[in-house]
This record gives structure tokens, sequence and C-alpha cells, in this order.
């Protein structure tokens, strides 16, 4: 009785509490997901690569502690590289709270077991990031970030397309490369890490690599890529074409 | 050609130490002043509402709080740097308006993108410049603690502080171990391809170092009595006095006549 009565008021007070992914260890990854989001995003910029990976951070937490935690974290990551390190991050939190929150999603749903798997969770958080990217720059910048990539946009500008388009291709042809590489170097980082750490955060079984490849799922894993690289083509000539 | 991260000791570490009118303020009240800025000089249906804030508020603002050598040094090193590229990039490529002032090349910049950028310039110099000027003059645990006092969830508060005082101690350690794999040969600045490729040597005993951390740091917060849904008593008390109610009200009153001002004029 005095249990389920100090129970309730536990679970009245900590609203947080969304299925348990809070714990102790899910608020103490979160600040090191942000300092290595921001850590690594400086690494690549040096090392000049033409891909952000300022989310592998946001990933791992998707992952291992569920889409709310991830969605938390990105957000978090964006506020405060916005008011420490570089402004122009801060108008693109909610793109970083649905990267989280979509990683978070796939691995609920299984898409964080295996290299292919992990694969399609990063072509769909690509999908979202640029989904939700191009209203903002629309309607904030009018179209022109302050991001390297403008330079495509600012082309297709110049060809005669609308704002919209120009900037929702531009986002379409630069976000599947970064977000699948992220995805997968979060699945390599996971899959480095022991069982018995992972073991303590709230989802671990997200994570738990398939043990051998079925031959049935290599064959739906090849459809799927299939299918989504024409799915790819058609609406990149869509967007471009239209 | 070396390759170094920026140590951001001075830069995280913001916070001045001095004693001014605006350092004696409650944490909210600032914190109201600063998205009441950053909501006014966004939403105003004015043209010049930005660039005037910037004058007749944040400058006299930064002088007020005693501030002021510290605010125009972020200034001139940190804000104005990303606003004129963003300036440039917008005033360049931005396909608006037919009266052509200057061409170069294919690019051609008109009266109209130019009068666009440099309003979206002067909102995120405002917008930046009000955020630099509250964290210069709050102590993040002073605002961490009056937020917990007045509801938010003790944990927020435990993620961004930690943040902020993990995030100079990754970077030192990025740096450490980017020197490492150079001494050892990683080559960092020929072709993509070998670029991409230094790409894991660098992150990997970057990222497995901190998460190593990971743990035993739950172990001691929890040993601490984290996850306790009690009332915590602070060491701090936190001044709330009553000029800074009026002064709450006043901002959220002047974001509202900005707000029915843009929805009238519109």
């Amino acid at each position: 009785m005095r249990e389920t009565a100090a129970m309730q008021s536990q679970k009245s007070k900590s609203w947080l509490n969304i299925g348990k992914d809070f714990n102790t260890m899910t608020w103490v990854l979160i600040p090191v997901a942000i300092a290595i989001n921001i850590a690594i995003g400086q690494i690549v910029v040096l090392l000049k690569l033409p891909v952000f990976l300022d989310s592998i951070g946001t990933v791992l937490v998707a992952a291992v502690c569920g889409p709310w935690a991830g969605a938390l974290t990105g957000a978090l990551t964006n506020i405060i590289w916005g008011v420490t390190v570089d402004p122009n991050a801060l108008p693109w939190w909610p793109v970083a709270f649905f990267i989280g929150l979509v990683a978070g999603l796939c691995a609920n749903a299984g898409l964080f077991k295996s290299w292919w798997k992990v694969v399609v969770t990063g072509f769909l958080v690509a999908l979202t990031a640029a989904t939700i990217s191009t209203p903002i720059a629309v309607y904030l910048f009018g179209g022109i970030t302050a991001s390297g990539s403008s330079f495509i946009t600012a082309y297709l500008l110049q060809t005669g397309q609308g704002v919209l388009q120009a900037v929702f291709s531009t986002s379409f042809l630069v976000e599947p490369v970064d977000k699948i590489t992220t995805a997968m170097l979060a699945f390599a980082i996971v899959q480095g890490l022991s069982r018995r750490f992972v073991a303590r955060f709230p989802r671990p079984e997200n994570v738990e690599p398939e043990g051998g490849t079925n031959q049935t799922q290599l064959y739906i894993a090849v459809g799927v890529v299939v299918l989504l690289v024409l799915f790819a083509a058609f609406m990149l000539r869509n967007v471009l074409g239209g | 050609m070396y390759l170094i991260i920026q140590p951001m000791h001075e830069r995280l570490s913001f916070y001045v130490k001095r004693d001014s009118p605006l350092h004696h303020l409650n944490p909210l009240t600032k914190l109201t002043l600063v998205l009441g800025l950053v909501l006014i000089s966004f939403l105003s249906p004015w043209y010049w509402t930005p660039h005037i804030l910037l004058v007749i508020a944040i400058f006299p603002l930064s002088l007020v709080g005693r501030v002021g050598r510290e605010f125009l040094r972020t200034f001139l090193r940190l804000i104005l740097p990303a606003a004129s590229f963003l300036f440039f990039m917008q005033a360049f490529f931005q396909p608006i308006g037919d009266q052509v002032i200057f061409k170069l090349w294919f690019l051609d910049i008109t009266q109209e993108s130019l009068l666009f950028a440099f309003r979206n310039a002067m909102r995120i110099i405002v917008m930046v410049s009000s955020f630099t000027l509250f964290l210069l003059t709050t102590h993040p645990s002073e605002l961490m603690s009056d937020l917990t006092r007045r509801g938010l969830p003790p944990q927020f508060a435990y993620v961004i502080i930690s943040t902020l005082q993990i995030l100079p101690q990754m970077q030192a350690k990025a740096q450490t171990i980017i020197a490492a794999q150079r001494s050892r040969g990683l080559d960092t600045q020929s072709s993509f391809l070998r670029r991409a490729g230094s790409l894991f040597p660098l992150i990997g005993p970057l990222v497995f170092g901190s998460l190593v951390e990971v743990e035993e740091r739950a172990i001691a917060i929890e040993a601490r009595g984290f996850t306790s849904t009690r009332v915590k008593t602070s060491l701090y008390e936190i001044p709330d006095t009553n000029l800074d109610t009026a002064l709450r009200w006043t901002f959220i009153a002047l974001v509202i006549i900005t707000i029915v001002l843009k929805l009238w004029l519109s």
C-alpha cells in the first residue's frame, strides 16, 4: 500500500520519465553526447570534409535511450552551440530535435541492429532533416543561409526555380550523405562499447546486433535500398523538373 | 598549417564578476529581457527596429552592466564576423528585386537584397549580442538554481551546467588526440580520401574515452541523491525583488504590443 502511494507520487512528480527512458545514465550521457556533437563537428571542419557530422552524439543517445532523450540532446546541442560557439547554429534547433526523435523512433522499430538497417535509419533521418530545415531556411533566411551548401541553392535560384524547391533540392542532395555517415558512425561506436555498459541504458535491446546474416533479410534489405534510391531519384527529378 | 582547435576556456566562462545593477537583477528578469529583445527585433513591423534596439538598448545596457569592454571584444571577434558572413551570402545570392546596384559575373546585388540582408544580419546581431550580455552578467549556476526553484526539473539544470563544464575538457582532449595521432604520422591535410580516412582514428579515442566516464559519474551523482524527489535546499539565496517582477511584466507587455502592432499593421 505504502509502496503504491510512493510510486504514484513519483509518477505524478517526474513527468519527464517517459516510459522510463530518462534514468540517471541517460541524464549523464546527454551532456557528454552534446559535447561529442560539438567536438566532432569542429574536427570535421578542421579536416575540411564536405559533411557536418554534428549529430553523432544525438543519434547515439536516441539509439540507447529512446526518441525523447535524443530529441532533447539535439535541441540542447544547437542551443548551447548557438550561444557559446557559433551563433548561426541557434535557429536550427528544431531540425536537431527531429533528428533525435526520428533516429529514436527508428531504433525503437528495430532499425539500429545491422548495418543496412542503419543505412535506412540514416536515410529517414536525412529526409526529416531536409523537410524540417526547408521552412526555417526559407522563412528566416529567405533561402540563403550561412552554410556552404547555399552555393547550390543560389545556383538553382539563378536557373529560375522557386525558393522552396531550390532549398529542398539542396538539402535533399546534401543531407543523405551526411546523415547516413552519421548513423553508421554512431552504430560503429555502439558496437564498440561493451555489452555490460550498454545494458545500463534504458533501451539496450535497440542496439543488440542480430546474430548471423539471414538470406531473406538480405534480399529485403537490397530491395529496400533499391526502392529508396528509386524514390530519391523520382523525388529529385520531380523537384528539379517542376 | 597546423591543425589546432582553439581552446575555448575563456569563451565558455563568459561570466565577469562585477558589482553592477545588471548583475543584481534576478536571472529570470534578465532572461525575459533577452527574449523580449529577440522577439521584438524579429516581430516588429518596422524595418529599423533591430538597428535601433542595438544602439539604444544593448550597447547602453553593456555599460550599465559595467562589462562594456568585454562585450565589445566578443562583439568584434565573434558576433560581427558571423553576421557579416551571413550578410554577404544573402546580399549576393538573394534573388529578389530588380534595381541592380552592383554586378559581378552572374551575381547581382539589388537594392532589395541588400536591405533584406542588412536587416537579417542585424536581427542575428541583436539576438546573439543580447544573449552575450546575459551570459556576461549572469553566472550559469545562478540562473539554473533560480529556475530550479521556480519548478524547472533539476535534471535540466544538471544537463546545462554539466555540458558547459565538459565541453572545454572535451575540446582539450580532442586537441591532445589530434596532436598524438599526427605525431604517429596520421595524415590530416592531403587528399580527400586520406582526410576522410583519418576521421575514425580521431573520433574513436575521443568518444570511447569520454563514454567510459559516464558510468562512474552516474554512480557518483546517484550516491548524492540525484534521483531523490524531495525538495532540495539551496546554499545560495537568489534575490527576487518587486522591481524584478515589475520589469518582467513590462517586457512581456512590450512584446505583446509589438505582436499586436505587427498584426494590426499588416
